[in-house]
């Protein structure tokens, strides 16, 4: 008995030795912060004016429901996500497909391809911003060279959001090459080789063979992609600052504004809370349904 | 005896000298100002004060655009980091009642109390004013200043052509029709008659205030304490409008997206006829080095429209917080930036004074050939809406004025969302 | 045959292609970091004489080393203290059979998942009230907010992998389970440690959105000090690109060495 049970807080001890500092650390700036943005999310409180200060109950939500550059920017917010990564996975999953093979100077091409990736999002909507600029931009220039009219891009709704995309699409594709392409070369090749004798075409091969053996890896880069999406805020703060109007204030962009701008603590909390609830049902969802923990 | 008595009286005298020349010996103020290169230079000649004074200067610059935020994490009714705050004349009233009222300031002992009335150009100080008192100083004399190119209006072929179309005399634009019919004169000679700020930035918020109050209406007005009402009278604001909406027709290509940075570059090449600029910028336009157009510039008053001339005023004020402890210090430290003295030296890195004796000096006359235009201009200077919640005010304008402007909504459709959008933020914050 | 070298052929101009739009925007960061201003204002990105001027300025620039100072400064230390709690946490987890420990390593999974606007917000109003902002503290603590969960992720794959001989062997020789994961453990999955280390850094170095709001002069780091060159007026651009391209050479220097890991490392122990 006494034995037993001397075993059991031997065994307990270490586990918490191991794992409490990194729970309390992130109690401390994950979940409390978290828990206050819970709290503050009803009251009205700005920043300034300490007289502003009061409880008022689900008001903020309920303010937040009428509001239509709330709905706006959510919708603007999903849109991005939407667009941009099936594209960006379209376009992966062809170019790993297309550098599957062995050729001279095949290495050098597949490493630099994913340099895009590692530029700094800050860094990237500047330079977009630049080369978007209709009369000394890069972009601007070569489309003009090739008969393209001037234009303000970043001036026109449609035009600025699409630029924000493409942006992204641009950073973000070789990302999905980089993990397909690793799915890819697991593919035995035999398995193609037999589907070549059998008289298979190329679609054949990719909806009959390919595509089924990369669900898995399709998965996770879809995955990891989606939570960086739904995070996204700097490349487009610095791109365009949400404009022109609200063409691209994306709801990261309107959080921010109503907390740093318009000094709307307590609303801008409330949308956040939103925002989180969004994205955590979007993550346990695809977690739960898709992925199984790797340790024994 | 007589000797040690001497040397007494010497002494004496040293001490109280230090003392008298010092009389703040040992106080230390916290200044928080905007980052640019009139503050630079401010930072550089502040040994000469705390010599002066004795008065130790923690001087801080941050970026415009985070003053606000800063103030709002360090000052508070009951507690001020910072002994002098610089705010922009827009957030005047969100802040200004952290503020003691110039009335209360102490007088300087060695720099004297400005007189906002006799010492600063006319105009100047209603930029600080907010709920019955002056909250700080105005610092500089920031107000739309109207460019116009000399050399063309002086073309003496130019000047046939345009009187034999046009009947009048080619001339300094006084009013937006005679502008019009200028640029468009102008369009047949490859030169663009007019700039617009159309950034999705606080300029264009500026412009639509500038257009509204040249047209003689305006965004609010306030009624009662707490209260405030949208007074846009939609006829004029769509006339306004669109008369704004005539000038872009003659404005560079690009010009739906044209940012500071755009516009300098534009006149700096000599491809614009007129347009405003803030003062902290003209001196781009007169260094020969980046402009083919320095020397040949007026700088003027706006030109009116139907209703008055109306200039956009954007002054920056020194505040002392309520909560400030050296609230004496701090004053004069205020005193001494907006002296004669100070001001000879910061006139040279460009600023743009706030005091009369200044901005009219002869000296500065021939070399500085805006001053004259700032304080015509500043007779007719205009606030942007005075109100607590300005940031989003502001936005709700400049966000339906640009959709308007570039052809997005029509010129209704725009107005028509200012006043509901405004109202829609007055209610939200139960005026 | 002809056929075939036809097809080879298109195959790499393809390739080439694509590379060259991909690289094309960096290629405009770096080319306009030894241009003057005013050749970036005058269109065509190709024209123009090299010059260092722009090195030159932000060298000369008091914020830009600040700036660089405290990124590394907060990359360093976020990265040591999340490597140091995040690998103990992942031990336990791999290694450990307790109560809620799927729970627990979830949670850790989840709190990725966060989006940053959502904790910038009360993150701010903390470190307001205890007067934290603009502090580097106040920074490290809260890129450790996305670096101790990541770090507890990478390497779980790497702690699971070792085999349990290595654990028993040790018991027997008298170790306690604290001495095995600092002896035995962490030296076995130091490459999954270097990896982690890696990105973690990496991730703090590309970090914006924290340092915009709770930093304004002292503690600002890098990122927005490039920001900064958009100025008030008109934009710096070749100070802006020289700093950037300066900001890119670490990332870039990873990317190349660490190949191998990439996966690894950006996936952060997320598999399908």
């Amino acid at each position: 008995m006494v034995t037993k049970k001397e075993k059991r807080i031997g065994e307990k001890s270490p586990v918490l030795y191991f794992i409490l500092p990194a729970i309390i650390l992130v109690a401390v700036i994950l979940i409390f912060p978290l828990l206050f943005a819970l709290g503050i999310s009803f009251f009205n409180w700005d920043l300034i004016d300490e007289s502003a200060r009061g409880f008022i109950g689900f008001s903020n939500f309920v303010n937040i429901f009428k509001d239509k550059s709330f709905w706006n920017a959510l919708f603007l917010q999903l849109g991005f996500i939407f667009i941009a990564i099936p594209i960006e996975t379209v376009i992966g999953f062809f170019v790993a497909m297309l550098l599957n093979r062995e050729f001279k100077g095949v290495k050098v091409i597949r490493s630099l391809l994913l340099l895009p990736v590692f530029v700094l999002p800050v860094l990237s909507g500047l330079t977009w911003r630049l080369m978007l600029q209709p009369e000394y931009g890069a972009i601007s220039f070569l489309l003009t060279k090739i008969g393209v009219s001037q234009t303000t891009w970043l001036a026109k709704p449609t035009t600025a959001y699409a630029a924000v995309i493409i942006q992204d699409i641009w950073r973000m594709w070789p990302f999905m090459f980089m993990f397909l392409y690793s799915g890819l070369i697991n593919i035995p090749p035999s398995l193609i080789e037999a589907a070549d004798l059998d008289g298979a075409g190329f679609w054949d091969k990719v909806f009959k063979i390919i595509l089924p053996l990369l669900k898995p890896t399709f998965t996770t880069a879809i995955l990891l992609r989606l939570i960086d999406a739904l995070r996204i805020f700097s490349e487009v703060f610095v791109m365009t600052e949400g404009g022109p109007g609200n063409a691209t204030t994306l709801l990261s962009l309107y959080i921010y504004k109503q907390a740093f701008r318009y000094f709307n603590i307590g609303y801008a909390s409330a949308m956040g809370i939103i925002l989180t609830i969004i994205s955590l049902t979007i993550a346990i969802f695809l977690v739960r349904k898709n992925m199984m923990m790797e340790s024994a | 005896m007589r000797k040690a008595g001497k040397y007494f009286l010497i002494l004496v005298l040293l001490v109280s000298t230090f003392l008298f020349s010092q009389p703040y010996k040992g106080s230390t103020i916290k200044v928080l100002v905007w980052d640019d290169a009139l503050t630079v230079a401010v930072e550089s000649m502040i040994k000469q004060f705390e010599n002066e004074t004795g008065i130790k200067v923690v001087f801080e610059r941050i970026p415009s655009g985070s003053i606000l935020e800063k103030l709002a994490l360090s000052v508070s009714g009951s507690k001020a980091d910072y002994d002098l705050v610089s705010v922009d004349e827009p957030f005047v009233p969100q802040v200004g009642n952290l503020f003691m009222p110039y009335s209360a300031w102490p007088e300087g002992k060695i720099y004297s109390k400005i007189d906002l009335e006799r010492d600063l150009i006319p105009g100047v100080a209603e930029g600080s004013f907010w709920n019955g008192e002056y909250r700080g100083l105005p610092i500089n004399g920031n107000v739309y200043v109207w460019l116009t190119r000399k050399d063309i209006v002086n073309n003496e072929q130019y000047k046939k052509e345009f009187m034999q179309k046009y009947g009048y005399e080619l001339d300094i634009p006084q009013t937006f029709d005679q502008l019009l019919d200028i640029s468009e004169y102008l369009s047949t000679k490859g030169i663009y008659g007019f700039a617009p700020f159309t950034k999705n930035a606080e300029g264009a918020t500026c412009e639509a205030i500038f257009m509204f109050e040249s047209y003689g209406t305006n965004v609010l007005v306030q009624v009662g304490e707490h209260d405030f009402e949208v007074v846009l009278d939609k006829e004029k604001a769509v006339e306004a409008l669109k008369m704004y909406k005539e000038l872009c027709k003659f404005a560079p290509p690009g010009w739906e997206d044209m940012g500071h940075s755009e516009r300098i570059a534009a006149f700096n090449q000599g491809k614009v006829f007129s347009m405003f600029q803030w003062p902290a910028i003209v001196p781009d336009h007169e260094n020969k080095d980046q402009s083919v157009v320095a020397g040949k510039i007026y700088y003027g008053a706006p030109p009116a429209g139907p209703a008055k001339r109306a200039a956009i005023r954007g002054t920056w004020m020194l505040g002392i917080p309520n909560a400030s402890k050296n609230k004496e210090a701090a004053a004069e430290f205020a005193y001494w930036w907006s002296s004669y003295e100070a001001g000879k030296e910061l006139v040279k890195v460009g600023m743009t004074p706030a005091r009369t004796d200044l901005l009219l000096d002869p000296k500065y006359v021939e070399q500085k050939p805006y001053f004259v235009g700032i304080f015509n201009s500043m007779r007719y200077s205009v606030s942007r809406p005075r109100i607590e919640k300005y940031a989003e005010v502001s936005d709700v304008i400049k966000v339906n004025w640009l959709a308007g402007v570039t052809g997005r909504v029509t010129p209704e459709v725009a107005i028509d969302n200012i006043i509901k959008g405004v109202n829609e933020v007055l209610e939200k914050y139960g005026y | 045959m002809k056929r075939k070298k036809i097809k080879k052929a298109i195959i790499i101009i393809v390739s080439i292609l694509i590379l060259i739009v991909e690289l094309f925007p960096i290629l405009i960061i770096v080319l306009n970091g030894f241009k003057r201003d005013i050749d970036i204002w005058s269109g065509n990105p190709f024209s123009f004489k090299p010059t260092l001027q722009s090195y030159k300025k932000i060298f000369q620039r008091s914020d830009v080393w600040l700036g660089l100072k405290n990124s590394i400064l907060v990359g360093l230390i976020s990265t040591i203290i999340s490597l140091i709690v995040g690998a103990m946490a992942s031990y336990a987890i791999a290694r450990f059979d307790f109560k809620y420990r799927e729970t627990v390593a979830y949670s850790f999974l989840v709190s990725r998942m966060i989006p940053q606007i959502s904790l910038a917000i009360p993150l701010f109003m903390m470190f307001r009230f205890i007067n934290l902002i603009d502090t580097l503290p106040a920074l490290i603590f809260a890129h450790m907010s996305f670096n101790i969960p990541y770090v507890v992720w990478v390497l779980l794959p790497f702690f699971s992998d070792v085999p349990k001989e290595y654990e028993e062997a040790a018991l027997v020789d008298g170790c306690d389970k604290k001495k095995i994961f600092w002896k035995i453990f962490l030296p076995l999955v130091a490459p999954g440690v270097v990896v982690a280390g890696v990105f973690t850094f990496m991730m703090s170095w590309n970090e914006f959105l924290y340092a915009l709001v709770l930093t304004s002069s002292q503690a600002k780091t890098a990122p927005v000090v490039i920001n900064g060159f958009m100025g008030q007026y008109a934009p710096l651009w070749g100070q802006l690109a020289a700093a950037g391209t300066i900001m890119l050479i670490p990332n870039f220097v990873i990317t190349l060495l660490f190949q191998r890991y990439l996966i690894e490392g950006m996936s952060g122990g997320i598999k399908g």
